[in-house]
């Protein structure tokens, strides 16, 4: 109470003593506290709070983050609670479903004009928006340009399956021949590919398929069973993605790679050159190996006979405002929100600092100098996109398909039998 | 000597009430929402009898493979933690120059938990077996945690690596509690000594026995860390056990209801069999 | 080596105990040899020796943890919780373990089979009672320490209590002490092994846990070590490099407190009777 106090005086001395007209000093000390889970940009996100409080300082941001599987656990026990977060991370499933109740209606917000109709879609439930799209992120194969060169192909004729094919083919046989020994002594695949990791076969991967199939998140949200028309694409996808690997001769093996041999004990120290990843992984590249991260492009992810030229884009990260907070802090809540993502201040601080691909369409003059990030930004421009059909899967949808798509690439079941066991999973869990 | 009945509710009163709270109240609280379809989000729940219970027992193969994978890995490790722990015990506690360091060092693989246990042993599991493999021309050693037979492999050696230290450190406060004479008699030189070590030692640590047992079947039963760490219950869901296989009912498919009535099935049978355990080894225990 | 000359069979235990310890100690060699590494280092051949002797990583992660003062919340929280369950068990198990009525076995099962629930179960349930209660803050949680540590302890001090002679009780009982008295005078001092025993168990668990806390306290300046140590795991980003030295930051203090904790763990039940 005597802090507060304390606050608004000093408040009021500093307009007076400013010689301002009386500032209107509001009695009430509004509290927000953010609950998200890409630490990647947690300290940028706390110094963007701090100065908005500079300003504001009848407002108390707070930012706390947790990755991974403690996120949603952690957010479940946090909206138990009376005074929960006032703003955290909500996917499309998570709004149409167990969040409905609990998220605010932003429709009228200043941001929401802004933004794409197919951006808004995945925001909105039943014509309300309910989430402010966080940042838009993009995947494909990303690969190391001087290997490529290195190895003499010109990656911008690789705009289909088989001239991809081919030149992994070629280059495979050129690090087999010891060719590329000299300039790349650690080479030794053209591949690594993290069948371990749930989110890659689950997620990204299927999402290639799953997105010619159901076109966009809303519309998967709505889709009680699916059909896998693309799973003779998805299967010469994955064949792609794992048959220059080091494991080709035994498969199976594949299953033991995670993220950090992928990224870190891969791509990073020229092991190997391609990746199925995003922009994302940018930050953990820098943070290894600066002058390699500076090396990556993006070649399209091709679905065989169907899509050959393009990347998934989508709106990854949303985030709600709880409509069961006060209205002075729901209130700070949202005026936070648009200075981040609309003020010439905050755009800066999203782009450049806390690295997003704005989602918004009022970005012009902020320049992405990120390679990956760039990269997405120009299959965006150039219009080879695919979709981002994952936050309109059933919860649950990618640890259980992942978990078949493994047996898969493990020999314990076939093509067809995990094909049909992705269906009833689905439909299942839906 | 009789003591006065007031006695026994103020010596354990104040454990009684804290446990109360913290466990018992919210155990009964779980026992009732896995009669409810609650999502585990918002107040919305709705009684729905005994549906997640026949949802269970009808429809959930994966909930079974868990369950036997989980037993037949706690049979394992339960046998291999206190027999290693034992071991440990007894070695550092016999006199020669070191026995300090080493009881240390048994100690300190408790204190790695979490995502620097899964990378540490992620490393050694799939690059230094497989190089040693190589090596040696052992195929045994390649692939590892690619399959169940590596995983479950894997799961054991971190689970003994890590849990055998803590028993040791149970064994040697029992151990402490024997009188130095019984010890030197029963010194372990020679064959005189293990003879003298099962008969007269063995006996004297049933008490430690008893606990020990029941520490490493609950714990082994209810491991949930390391199995994330490790496997995360691949591939395939070939690794699952209970304990993640309920937390992923609950959070990723948002079905907490169900993982409650699964937990509840879980815990009626493990407290089945460590009662079990409790009464057989407590039988065995002899006065001093 | 006051006790016996050299001979083979020492030896050979010499050898089997260093093999052992060997063993167990190689993976937490790979983790502190990675603290002095970078991260490309690291990837490119872990079990590679650093190719510069730097405390890089170190003053980094001991900057990035906010050391002092995380330092400090985590002592408190783990120094009092474990005295309180040192307290209330030991009183507790006492209890139990005298008094051999009907009333008293049952409640002794009920705290044993409370080891068997998975924590995550009575995650939500708990949560949302303590925040009806308003404990989802420090003594909250020390309070909640209490409550999940006391039925292990119990088990384990139960187990002990039946190597403390009752008739050194009874005979304070004679001399007029209540019994208070016969419990903090006499039973306590003779459980000094299992004490010490025990609270090497439960400072090992708290100073470690990383899910309760970041329920319950996971707020600017509250914060222990396991929570400022996850902050350098990302998403998608992973810094081993400082992850491994705040390791070692974290585990070196629970190391020298059980090798400082071992002088009292040698010393037997005989001698505890003395004092």
């Amino acid at each position: 109470m005597v802090k507060r106090t304390k606050t608004i005086l000093a408040a009021a001395v500093t307009a007076a003593a400013a010689g301002c007209i009386a500032m209107p000093v509001s009695a009430e000390q509004a509290k927000v506290d953010i609950f998200q889970n890409k630490s990647e940009f947690a300290e940028q996100l706390q110094a963007a709070a701090e100065l908005y409080m500079e300003s504001h300082p009848d407002v108390t941001i707070n930012v706390e983050s947790v990755q991974g599987g403690d996120y949603s656990t952690s957010l479940n026990a946090k909206l138990l609670q009376e005074d929960g977060p006032e703003i955290f991370g909500a996917e499309l499933t998570d709004m149409a479903g167990s969040f409905k109740d609990l998220l605010e209606d932003l429709s009228d917000q200043p941001w929401v004009d802004a933004m794409s109709d197919e951006i808004k879609s995945n925001c909105s439930v039943d014509g309300k928006v309910l989430a402010i799209p966080v940042s838009v992120e993009g995947y494909g194969l990303v690969y190391n340009k001087e290997i490529f060169e290195a190895a003499g192909i010109d990656a911008s004729t690789l705009t289909s399956y088989d001239a991809i094919d081919e030149a992994f083919a070629s280059l495979q046989e050129k690090i087999d021949n010891g060719e590329l020994a000299d300039q790349f002594p650690v080479l030794e695949a053209v591949e690594e590919y993290a069948a371990k990791e749930t989110w890659l076969p689950g997620y990204h991967t299927v999402n290639v398929a799953l997105q010619a199939e159901l076109g966009d998140a809303p519309t998967a949200l709505v889709t009680p069973e699916i059909e896998l028309t693309y799973a003779d694409g998805l299967k010469d996808l994955f064949d792609l993605l794992t048959k220059y690997t080091a494991y080709r001769d035994n498969l199976s093996m594949i299953n033991a790679v995670d993220y950090a041999t992928q990224i870190g004990g891969g791509l990073a120290i020229e092991r190997v050159a391609v990746v199925q990843q995003g922009n994302w992984i940018a930050p953990e590249m820098q943070n290894i190996a600066p002058d390699v991260a500076e090396k990556l492009d993006i070649l399209p992810i091709p679905l065989k006979g169907t899509t050959e030229d393009s990347i998934a884009v989508g709106v990854s990260v949303t985030w709600g405002v709880n409509a069961n907070s006060s209205d002075v802090d729901k209130a700070a809540a949202k005026d936070f929100l648009n200075w981040l993502f609309q003020s010439d201040e905050g755009k800066q601080i999203v782009v450049n600092e806390m690295g997003c691909i704005p989602a918004f369409n009022n970005y012009d003059g902020i320049e992405i100098t990120e390679p990956l990030s760039a990269a997405v930004k120009r299959y965006m421009d150039e219009g080879k996109t695919m979709g981002w059909t994952m936050s309109g899967w059933p919860s649950g949808f990618e640890p259980v398909s992942a978990a078949e798509f493994q047996a898969y690439l493990g020999g314990d079941m076939t093509w067809d039998e995990c094909v049909e066991a992705v269906k009833n999973d689905w439909a299942s869990l839906r | 000597m009789k003591k006065p009945k007031w006695g026994f509710w103020a010596f354990t009163g104040p454990a009684l009430f804290a446990f109360l709270i913290v466990q018992v109240i919210p155990t009964l609280m779980g026992i009732y929402y896995s009669f409810t379809d609650w999502s585990g989000v918002g107040a919305n729940k709705n009684f729905v009898g005994l549906k997640n219970y026949i949802t269970v027992f009808t429809n959930d193969p994966k909930f079974f493979h868990a369950f036997w994978f989980t037993f037949a890995f706690a049979i394992c490790a339960v046998i291999g933690i206190n027999v290693v722990g034992f071991a440990l015990a007894l070695l550092v506690t016999q006199k020669f120059r070191g026995a300090n360091l080493m009881r240390g060092i048994f100690f300190m693989p408790n204190l790695i938990g979490g995502i620097l246990l899964g990378f540490t042993w992620q490393f050694i599991f799939v690059q230094v077996f497989s190089a040693l493999g190589k090596t040696f021309g052992i195929p045994a050693l390649m692939g590892w945690l690619s399959n169940m037979q590596t995983g479950f492999a894997g799961l054991l050696i971190v689970q003994i690596w890590q849990l055998s230290g803590y028993m040791m450190i149970i064994y040697i406060a029992q151990l402490q509690s024997i009188p130095d004479s019984v010890l030197e008699a029963a010194s372990l030189d020679g064959a005189v000594g293990f003879a003298r070590l099962r008969t007269i030692v063995m006996p004297l640590m049933m008490p430690a026995f008893t606990i020990g047992l029941f520490l490493s079947i609950s714990n082994t039963f209810k491991l949930f860390d390391q199995n994330v760490a490790l496997t995360n219950g691949g591939p395939a869901n070939s690794t699952q056990m209970i304990a993640l296989n309920i937390y992923n009912t609950a959070f990723a498919e948002n079905s907490f209801g169900l993982a409650q009535s699964k937990a509840v099935i879980f815990m009626i049978v493990v407290a089945v069999i460590s009662l079990i355990q409790l009464n057989v080894t407590k039988s065995k225990e002899v006065e001093m | 080596m006051k006790t016996k000359k050299f001979s083979i069979g020492k030896l050979l235990l010499l050898l089997i105990g260093i093999i052992a310890a060997l063993l167990y100690l190689s993976p937490v060699l790979i983790l502190v040899n990675s603290s002095f590494k970078t991260l490309k280092e690291i990837y490119l051949n872990i079990l590679a020796l650093p190719e510069t002797l730097s405390f890089a990583n170190y003053s980094a992660a001991f900057a990035a943890l906010d050391f002092g003062q995380t330092f400090l919340n985590s002592v408190v929280i783990t120094v009092t919780s474990t005295i309180l369950i040192l307290l209330v068990s030991s009183m507790a198990a006492w209890a139990l373990a005298r008094y051999k009525t009907k009333t008293s076995k049952v409640l002794f099962m009920i705290f044993a089979s409370a080891q068997l629930i998975p924590f995550q179960c009575v995650m939500l349930p708990l949560v949302d009672f303590m925040d009806k209660l308003h404990l989802m803050n420090r003594p909250g949680l020390i309070f909640m320490y209490v409550g999940f540590g006391c039925s292990m302890s119990i088990v384990l001090f139960h187990g002990f209590i039946s190597n403390v002679p009752k008739e050194l009780e009874e005979a304070a009982t004679i001399d007029g002490c209540n019994l208070f008295q016969t419990f903090f005078k006499i039973v306590l001092p003779l459980l000094k092994t299992i004490l010490v025993t025990v609270a090497i168990l439960e400072v090992m668990w708290i100073w470690n846990d990383f899910l309760l806390p970041q329920l319950v306290i996971n707020k600017t300046g509250w914060q222990t070590l396991p929570l400022k140590t996850y902050l350098f795991f990302g998403q998608f980003t992973k810094k081993w490099d400082l992850a491994t030295a705040g390791l070692v930051l974290c585990m070196l203090p629970i190391v020298i407190f059980y090798l400082l904790c071992q002088k009292h763990i040698v010393k037997g039940v005989t001698e505890g009777a003395v004092k």
